[in-house]
């Protein structure tokens, strides 16, 4: 079943019309956090009422932005320092995206969005392992150290012992 | 950072989510590195200085540190 599945999903990419997705957005601050679900939820549902396979996805989460930014609605302007951020990535036709692009762009709860063409893999988890591997590597080291010196102490004390004699 | 930091931990995408490994090529101003005090494979300089740029855009890192 599995190997079946590999392959439908091989041909999808295979068309030249389908690409693997990441749409990272910032949703307005103003969503009470029992309403974030039904946010998440209705968004889902755009990528896939668009014709896209969700691959993986975060749900949004409270972040302080590094800078205040702005939005004009409906001729108010807002000022933003905190705002949710989410990811999802998916599988989607390149025309189906510019669709769903426009359509976004008109979404009142987002400040920003950002659609970029990207691989299937987890890209994150991969790091946090590799970065786990670069801490280990001084423990490596002292350890042979260690392991070294109680081997050398008879020889160290005959050693002594003739500089003393001299 | 003499060698390339991205083939040396294995990463083959730069993400732009992942702030903490970005963070690492930021001067204290906020601007990008180098690729002479960075070490990263020309590849990797243009790959991570996008990174950046779209990780600035979504707020997760500053555009000026004062």
């Amino acid at each position: 079943m599995s190997e079946a599945e590999v392959k439908v999903e091989n041909e999808i990419l295979e068309d030249g019309n389908s690409q693997v997705y990441e749409l990272g957005y910032l949703l307005v601050p103003s969503i009470k956090e029992e309403d974030l679900g039904v946010n998440y939820g209705n968004l889902k549902e755009l990528v896939a009422s668009f014709g896209g396979e969700i691959i993986t996805d975060e749900m949004p989460k409270a972040i302080n932005l590094a800078y205040s930014m702005q939005k004009v609605t409906s001729n108010v302007r807002q000022k933003f320092s905190t705002a949710y951020f989410g990811w999802t990535k998916f599988i989607m036709d390149t025309q189906k995206v510019l669709e769903m692009k426009k359509h976004l762009d008109l979404d009142p709860n987002f400040i920003r969005f950002l659609i970029l063409k990207t691989v299937k893999e987890n890209t994150i988890a991969v790091k946090r392992f590799a970065r786990g591997e670069t801490y280990r590597r001084p423990k490596t080291k002292s350890s042979e150290n260690e392991t070294v010196v109680p081997i050398n102490k008879e020889e160290i004390d005959k050693e002594i012992e003739a500089l003393i004699a001299v | 950072m003499k060698q390339d930091y991205f083939s040396a931990n294995n990463i083959k995408y730069i993400d732009y989510k992942d702030v903490e490994i970005l963070k690492k090529f930021l001067s204290p101003n906020g601007k990008i590195m180098s690729h002479k005090r960075t070490g990263v494979t020309a590849k990797n300089q243009r790959a991570l200085a996008n990174a950046i740029k779209h990780a600035r855009f979504l707020g997760l890192l500053p555009f000026v540190v004062k």
